[in-house]
C-alpha cells in the first residue's frame, strides 16, 4: 500500500525538505512549538537568511538542528547562550534564536543563561521544560518535580525544582514567561513579543514527554492521557499567587513574568563604541 | 569613524609583551575578544577593552572562560575575527568549546600565555605546562591544530597577526603559547605603518564562488588538504549548517564510518599534509654542532645565551628555537638528531613535555636529555650550562 506524504506547506516554505521526517516522538511537544514558530517567522514575514537558529544539546536542539533552511548554528550542551552572545554582538541585524531545553538552559548552561539574561542580549530564547532529560533516556532534571521517579532518582527526586521563567525575570531578562505546548495562542504572542522586541525574550514552553517524563514520572505513557495531565495541572500565575507552595507542588504555573522596554547590550555597545572614540 | 590606523600608531614603544600581543591582534584585524580575567593575561583584556571599541569592536568579559571560548567562536560564525585569551587554568576550561571550533573548522586565536601549574599553580610566574593540552586537551582526537609561540615582545607583535593569518588559510583553531615571562617583560616594539601590515593581512573568503542552494557547509571533506576553503558567515545567505556532531558534508549528523572518516582525515590532512609550508623555526651555530639545544618561549632565551657562551668555550653545540610548536616538525628534529650527537631540551617544566616528543621525533638517532624547571622561575643560562656540562662530563663526551 503506498501513502501518500503531505507536506505542510509552511515546511515547504521554510525547512529542509532532505532532514524531513523530524525525530520527535509521538506526543512530544517539540514538534507542536516548531510549526507554531514557523507560524510566527511567516507572518512576520522574517527572511530565513538573516535569521540564525541556535540549539545545544538534548531534544530541544537535535530536533530542530539543521531543519531550518537559513543558518542552523548547534553549540555543545549547555552552550547556545553564549554562542548566540557572539553572534548576536558580531552581527546585531541578524534575528537570533535559541531553542534550548530545561537540562541545557538551567543545568550545565544555568550561568551562561543568567548571565545573558543579566546583559539583556537581545535574543528571543524557547527553552522546552519536559521535566525530565530525554534524550539520554530519563534521567532526573533541575526541574524535576520533588518526589518524582527517574532513572536516576529511583526513590524519588529529593531536590528543589528551578523555576526559569522567575530566574529569568531576576536575572534580568526583559521578558519571560511560560506556557503549556497546548497553549498555541499564548505561544505565538510571546514569540511574536520575543522576535520584535529588543531585549532577552525567554519563553518556556511546558513541553509534554510521554516517552521519558510521562513513561518514568507519571507512569503515563500515553500521549493523550499526559495532554489531559498537563491541562489539569496547569495553573495560571495569578491563580498561583493565591496558593501555598505545598499546593504548588508540582504544578505548571503559566503566565507572562515580566515584560518591560529596557536598552539591550547591542544598545550599550553602539553608547560605548562612540564614547570610546571620543575619549 | 576610526580606522585601525588611529588606534595602532606607527612608533616605537617600550610595552610589555601582552600588550604587544594586543596591539598586533588589533593589527591582525581582530574585531570580537571575549574574556575572563586570569594572571598573567589579563594585560591583554584591558588593552583590548581600551582599543577594540574605539573601532566598533567588541570587548566582552564573559561569566566564565566556556562562555568566551563559545561567544568568540559565535563572532566568528558571524563574520568577525575573534580571539580569547587567557592561562592554563581558563584553558582547561575552554576545551569543550576549542574542540568544538576544532571540529567545525572555526578560525579562532586563542592565546594562552602559560603560568606554573599544575591547576591554579603559582599565578603570577612562568610555566611551560600546556604543551601538550593546546594538542591534546580536547577529548575524542581525531584532529590537528596550529599552535605557535613567540619568545620576545616584537615576536609577539609579529606573530600574533600570523596567527590569524594561519587560521584563515587553515580554517583551523590557532594557539598562541605565550608564557609568564614572555607577557610580562616590558620590552622595545617597533610598529610598522598599519599600511604595510594591512598589506600583508589575510581575510577569510566568504564567498563559497556556488549559488546558496548548492552550498554545503563541509563541502570540501573529499579535498582533506585543501586551504583557503571559503567560510560564509551567517547572514550571508548560504544556510550554515555547524553542530558539534560527526557532519556530512551537508553539516548534517551522521553516524556512518564513512562520514566520520573523512571528517577526521579533513581535520587531520588539513595540517598534516602542510606541514611544511607550515612549520617555522630559528638556529644558530648548527653547521659544526655535535650537540644541539632545543628550547622555546622564554626558555629559549637562556638556551641561547647558554650556548653561546658554551661555544665561548670551544664547544660545539648548536641551537635551535621552536616558533611553530604544532604541527610538531618531525622532519626537522630528525634532521636534528641525524646530525647531533645529544639534543637538550630546555623547558619550564619537569615532566618533559617537548622533550618527549622531540625524543619520538628523533626516533633514537640521538641521545635526548631533559633539562626542565618547575616553573615560577625561567632557567638561567648558567643553569643550562651547568646541566649541559654535568651531562658531558658524566658521558664523557666532552
Amino acid at each position: 500500500m503506498v501513502t501518500e506524504t503531505k507536506i505542510h506547506p509552511l515546511v515547504e516554505e521554510y525547512f529542509r525538505i532532505d532532514r524531513m521526517p523530524h525525530l520527535a516522538c509521538p506526543g512530544c511537544g517539540i514538534g507542536m512549538v516548531m510549526k507554531y514558530t514557523l507560524m510566527v517567522i511567516d507572518e512576520l514575514g522574517i527572511d530565513p537568511q538573516k535569521f540564525t537558529w541556535v540549539t545545544g544539546v538534548g531534544c530541544s536542539s537535535r530536533l530542530p538542528y539543521a531543519v531550518w533552511k537559513g543558518d542552523c548554528i548547534d553549540a555543545t550542551h549547555g552552550r547556545p547562550l553564549a554562542m548566540a552572545t557572539g553572534i548576536k554582538l558580531a552581527r546585531p541585524e541578524l534575528t537570533v534564536m535559541v531553542y534550548t531545553g530545561d537540562g541545557d538552559c538551567l543545568s550545565i548552561g544555568g550561568n551562561h543563561f543568567i548571565h545573558a539574561c543579566r546583559r539583556n542580549v537581545p535574543i528571543t530564547v524557547v527553552m522546552f521544560n519536559n521535566q525530565i532529560y530525554g534524550m539520554t533516556g530519563g534521567q532526573v532534571a533541575p526541574t524535576t518535580p520533588l518526589g518524582y521517579q527517574t532513572q536516576t532518582s529511583p526513590y524519588g527526586n529529593i531536590e528543589e525544582p528551578f523555576d526559569g521563567a522567575k530566574l529569568a525575570a531576576a536575572a534580568g531578562a526583559s521578558y519571560a514567561c511560560r506556557w503549556t505546548a497546548f497553549q498555541p495562542k499564548r505561544i505565538a504572542t510571546s514569540l511574536k513579543k520575543g522576535l520584535t522586541s529588543n531585549g532577552f525574550s525567554y519563553i518556556e514552553v511546558f513541553s509534554p514527554c510521554p516517552t521519558q517524563f510521562g513513561r518514568y514520572a507519571l507512569k503515563l505513557g500515553d500521549p493523550v492521557k499526559l495532554a489531559m495531565w498537563t491541562q489539569q495541572n496547569t495553573v495560571d500565575l495569578k491563580k498561583a499567587e493565591t496558593m501555598t507552595s505545598e499546593e504548588l507542588r508540582s504544578k505548571i504555573i503559566v503566565g507572562e513574568y515580566i515584560d518591560v522596554e529596557k536598552p539591550s547590550l547591542v544598545d550599550r555597545y553602539a553608547e560605548l563604541f562612540e564614547k570610546a572614540k571620543r575619549s | 569613524m576610526m580606522t585601525a590606523a588611529d588606534v595602532v600608531k606607527e612608533g616605537v614603544y617600550f610595552v610589555e609583551g601582552d600588550e604587544a600581543c594586543a596591539i598586533g591582534a588589533i593589527a591582525a584585524g581582530c574585531r570580537f575578544c571575549s574574556y575572563y580575567p586570569i594572571t598573567p593575561v589579563s594585560e591583554i583584556a584591558e588593552a583590548m577593552a581600551i582599543m577594540l571599541p574605539k573601532l566598533d569592536g567588541v570587548a566582552i568579559q564573559m561569566e566564565d572562560e566556556i562562555g568566551s571560548m563559545h561567544a568568540a567562536n559565535g563572532a566568528i560564525v558571524a563574520g568577525l575575527k575573534a580571539m580569547t585569551c587567557t592561562s592554563g587554568p581558563g584553558c582547561s576550561v575552554h576545551m569543550d568549546g576549542y574542540g568544538w571550533a576544532i571540529k567545525n573548522e572555526i578560525p579562532v586565536v586563542i592565546i594562552d600565555v602559560q603560568r606554573a601549574g599544575p591547576s591554579n599553580g603559582v599565578a603570577t610566574l612562568v610555566g611551560q605546562g600546556d604543551f601538550y593540552q593546546a594538542r591534546y586537551g580536547p577529548h575524542g582526537g581525531n584532529s590537528e591544530i596550529i599552535a605557535i609561540a613567540p619568545w620576545n615582545g616584537q615576536e609577539t607583535f609579529e606573530l600574533i597577526i600570523e596567527a590569524f593569518n594561519l587560521a584563515q588559510i587553515y580554517r583551523c583553531p590557532v594557539m598562541f603559547m605565550m608564557d609568564e615571562v614572555i607577557g610580562h617583560t616590558r620590552e622595545k616594539l617597533v610598529v610598522p605603518p598599519m599600511k604595510e601590515i594591512e598589506a600583508g593581512l589575510v581575510d577569510r573568503i566568504r564567498d563559497p564562488g556556488v549559488p546558496p542552494e548548492e552550498y554545503k557547509s563541509f563541502g570540501h571533506l573529499d579535498t582533506p588538504e585543501a586551504i583557503s576553503v571559503p567560510f560564509p558567515a551567517a547572514g550571508d545567505g548560504y544556510g550554515l549548517c555547524l553542530s558539534p556532531y560527526t557532519h556530512n558534508e551537508m553539516g548534517y549528523p551522521s553516524t556512518t564510518l564513512k562520514d566520520q572518516d573523512r571528517m577526521a582525515r579533513r581535520l587531520i590532512q588539513k595540517v598534516r599534509a602542510n606541514r611544511d609550508k607550515l612549520v617555522k623555526f630559528e638556529s644558530a651555530f648548527l653547521d659544526d654542532a655535535t650537540s644541539v639545544v632545543v628550547s622555546y618561549g622564554c626558555s629559549a632565551r637562556s638556551s641561547l645565551t647558554a650556548v653561546k657562551n658554551l661555544r665561548a668555550d670551544g664547544r660545539k653545540i648548536g641551537f635551535f628555537r621552536l616558533i611553530t610548536l604544532w604541527p610538531f616538525m618531525d622532519k626537522q628534529i630528525y634532521e636534528l638528531a641525524e646530525q647531533a650527537d645529544t639534543i637538550y631540551v630546555v623547558e619550564c617544566n619537569l615532566d618533559g613535555q617537548l622533550s618527549r616528543e622531540v625524543q619520538r621525533a628523533s626516533s633514537g638517532k640521538a641521545e635526548v636529555i631533559h633539562i626542565g624547571k618547575a616553573g615560577v622561575e625561567m632557567h638561567t643560562p648558567y643553569e643550562v650550562m651547568d646541566a649541559i656540562k654535568q651531562h658531558l662530563s658524566g658521558s664523557s663526551k666532552g
